[in-house]
């Protein structure tokens, strides 16, 4: 964050200051914010927060790792191919358009309530924006360019992996930073919704034992995970563009 | 479509002859029969209507208020800089996560979840509001000074137009954002809808009851979508539209 | 009309600051012209010299610096002057793709004159630059140079004393560009209307003007000012073979490289 967009603070700052000053500790609806952080340790549930958090950033890296692999191997597969992604177009719409709550319940029945569940449901709603992007990338290529590695006479794996999958990149990025906050939002919801572990479980459990301020201390914690977690990919992402300018200079 | 019927068969031929056995997976017909007898007695219709209204009347809120303020801070540079960067801390907090917050202080209740689909509906179209009026090119503000256009005038035909496209990206991915929410809140929240009615279905262990409700979830929204698509067209001169796609 | 010039720059100085934070760079320094009621005025230069700083400080677009005498028929400039068009020459960011032709012709007309007026005025703009057939299309359906003929048409249809125009044919072929040069010098004999044009095509300036004035340096300054006595009006075979017009290039060529 630069200082530029530092004075953009100001009404957060002034809204949690007037919280703290009208909210008193004991409030079941809008603690004051100085009782956030040290609810987290009360009743001796300190120790939980660490492992919390770690279990949710395993699940959504996993989960955010497979649908990387799994979107650009698909995306390519639909991009190259028109006929493929006429035949799965319909059947794609539908799962992308399924509110992904609604594959929770589902996913529970069928696998049980632990972390390969979890990892599931997050894939399947992470995927979309990746294989979406990929296939547009490859769709949308110069045709100059599989030209070019034709009349080089590059093999077909040489063809994907040197000339196809870089210049697809920055769409396969984009894809990523698109899919990184859902990611984040289903394996929350699905730990909120199932309580298996991590960081939305807590957040349920505050709520049904009646700790506001734990739950008000919890959502701060989402949000920093998420904060940093986004300006991540979103880093990577201007590697990979400041590179590929680059190569065009 | 095909790839669509075929898997149905597949599906139906490995259950039914217990080739791929996996518990509580019910076969496409038993599915069928669930969802005619959940027709038949309105059940589903009932909770579909509640979502949809829910979905549709908080999504049309948050619109409101998301066009609104992105209008003022997409215009004014002072309201940007002095308030952008909260937006965008609070923004990065799924909303997921103020679900419990809302039980806590609404209960469980129509309002509870009226409000978690306004609260997630904003996010994106304030930001695609704020996007749109912001990246208007240069060239275009110069013509509409050039021609002498009033402040108001400038707004009326040349700033909203120009950010339209971006305006209904946000809506549309508010709708979605607005469904999702909306299901989370009747599975967790407030007893009614089709989110309620997967739980029900769920904790009842009717496997085949419980996909009926996936998939008019899943209809629901390509409904929803397609819809929207629909409208944009209309709205929308054709170039404009490239942008809208996927 | 009188004898007060249309244009009068004197002693101009001109700042730009790329970004916030970043030291204000100074791109003119004390440059001094007039522009005739009724003149034809080239503007040359190098890309980046300043040119379209000074096209745009003259249309109230871009502020000059303190000391800095600007003025359109006498008056200080502050903002766009009422009688001023100005042609952009990205006409695909200039034009609005939502409205029509016909719409984009009545922009700057909408809200000041009665509708039957505003037809009549938008039906004599797109007569003036050929696309009377094309008044109902979008702009994207129509090619480059007639896109730019919209543009020329919308900055027409307000009457204006002064047309101001920025590389307006630079991103057109070859022959597109010979086609609307042709037409801006009918309209520039029928309306009588005054025009400051930039461009850094030495031929266009030539065949063009009254007058091309030279900008060079850094900051830059006019450095020459070469008149062109090609009697109009002028064609594109017999012009540019004449004597007037080559000895005119030859000296504006001499100007920019040195030779």
């Amino acid at each position: 964050m630069s200082t530029r967009s530092l004075p953009g603070l100001l009404p957060l700052i002034a809204l949690l200051g007037l919280w703290q000053l009208l909210g008193s500790p004991d409030s079941p609806f809008f603690p004051a914010p100085s009782s956030w952080w040290p609810a987290l340790f009360t009743r001796g549930q300190g120790a939980k927060i660490v492992p919390a958090v770690l279990d949710t950033i395993r699940t959504f890296g996993l989960g955010l790792f497979i649908a990387t692999i799994l979107g650009v191997t698909l995306g390519i597969l639909i991009g190259v191919s028109r006929q493929v992604g006429r035949a799965v177009g319909p059947t794609f719409e539908f799962a992308r358009a399924l509110p992904p709550a609604a594959i929770v319940p589902v996913a529970t029945l069928l696998l049980g309530f632990d972390e390969p569940m979890k990892v599931v449901v997050v894939v399947l709603a992470a995927l979309w924006p990746i294989l979406l992007n990929t296939s547009s990338g490859v769709q949308e290529l110069p045709p100059t360019l599989l030209d070019t590695a034709r009349s080089l006479r590059l093999s077909r794996t040489r063809t994907v992996f040197r000339v196809l999958l870089p210049s697809v990149m920055p769409a396969i990025v984009l894809g990523i930073r698109v899919a990184t906050p859902i990611a984040l939002v289903i394996t929350l919801l699905v730990e909120y919704l199932t309580a298996v572990n991590g960081v939305g479980a807590l957040v349920g459990e505050a709520q049904r034992t009646f700790q506001p301020a734990r739950v008000y201390a919890l959502i701060v914690i989402a949000g920093l995970i998420s904060l940093i977690v986004n300006s991540l990919v979103r880093s990577v992402e201007d590697g990979v563009s400041r590179r590929r300018v680059g190569d065009r200079l | 479509m095909s790839v669509l019927v075929a898997l149905a068969v597949l599906w139906e031929v490995l259950v039914r002859f217990k080739i791929a056995e996996v518990q509580f997976l019910p076969a496409p017909s038993e599915i069928a029969a669930a969802a005619q007898d959940e027709i038949l007695s309105g059940e589903i219709l009932g909770r579909l209507v509640h979502t949809v209204g829910v979905t549709a009347l908080g999504w049309g809120i948050a619109s409101v208020i998301g066009m609104g303020l992105g209008l003022l801070l997409g215009l004014s540079p002072l309201a940007y800089r002095y308030s952008m960067t909260s937006f965008e801390v609070t923004r990065a907090i799924p909303p997921i996560t103020f679900v419990p917050a809302a039980l806590l202080i609404f209960g469980f209740s129509l309002k509870m979840e009226l409000v978690l689909v306004i609260y997630g509906g904003v996010w994106p179209v304030l930001i695609n509001t704020i996007g749109g009026v912001r990246s208007i090119p240069p060239e275009l503000r110069d013509v509409g000074r050039m021609l002498r256009l009033s402040r108001l005038e400038t707004i009326r035909k040349v700033v909203l137009p120009a950010a339209l496209p971006s305006v209904l990206v946000g809506l549309r991915l508010a709708l979605s954002l607005c469904l999702v929410l909306a299901i989370v809140a009747e599975m967790v929240g407030n007893p009614a809808g089709l989110g309620n009615g997967l739980i029900s279905a769920r904790q009842a262990l009717q496997p085949a009851l419980m996909f009926v409700y996936v998939i008019v979830a899943g209809l629901l929204g390509v409904a929803l979508n397609s819809t929207l698509r629909t409208a944009a067209k209309l709205l929308l001169p054709s170039n404009a539209l490239k942008e809208l796609a996927s | 009309m009188d004898n007060q010039p249309r244009y009068e720059c004197r002693k101009l100085r001109a700042e730009v600051g790329s970004r916030r934070g970043e030291p204000r760079r100074i791109v003119l320094d004390d440059v001094s012209f007039a522009v005739a009621p009724g003149e034809f005025v080239s503007i040359m230069g190098r890309s980046g010299v300043g040119k379209t700083t000074l096209l745009r400080i003259l249309a109230g677009l871009h502020e000059a610096s303190a000391g800095s005498a600007v003025r359109f028929n006498g008056e200080d400039v502050s903002g766009p002057p009422e009688g001023v068009s100005l042609v952009f020459q990205d006409y695909t960011s200039s034009l609005l793709p939502w409205r029509t032709v016909a719409k984009n012709v009545e922009l700057p007309l909408e809200g000041r004159l009665p509708i039957e007026e505003r037809r009549a005025r938008v039906a004599e703009a797109l007569e003036m630059v050929g696309l009377a057939d094309r008044a109902d299309a979008q702009p994207f359906e129509l090619s480059g140079g007639m896109q730019q003929r919209v543009q020329i048409a919308r900055a027409l249809a307000s009457r204006p004393v002064a047309l101001l125009m920025d590389e307006p044919f630079g991103a057109l072929d070859a022959l597109t560009k010979a086609d609307l040069e042709d037409q801006l010098l009918e309209i520039f004999a029928a309306t009588g209307t005054t025009v400051v044009f930039v461009t850094h095509d030495i031929e266009e300036a030539v065949y063009l003007s009254d007058r091309v004035l030279v900008l060079d340096g850094t900051p830059a300054k006019i450095v020459a000012e070469i008149p062109v006595s090609s009697p109009r009006p002028r064609t594109q075979m017999l012009t540019r073979e004449s004597t007037e017009f080559l000895e005119a290039r030859h000296r504006v060529h001499e100007v920019i490289f040195g030779t």
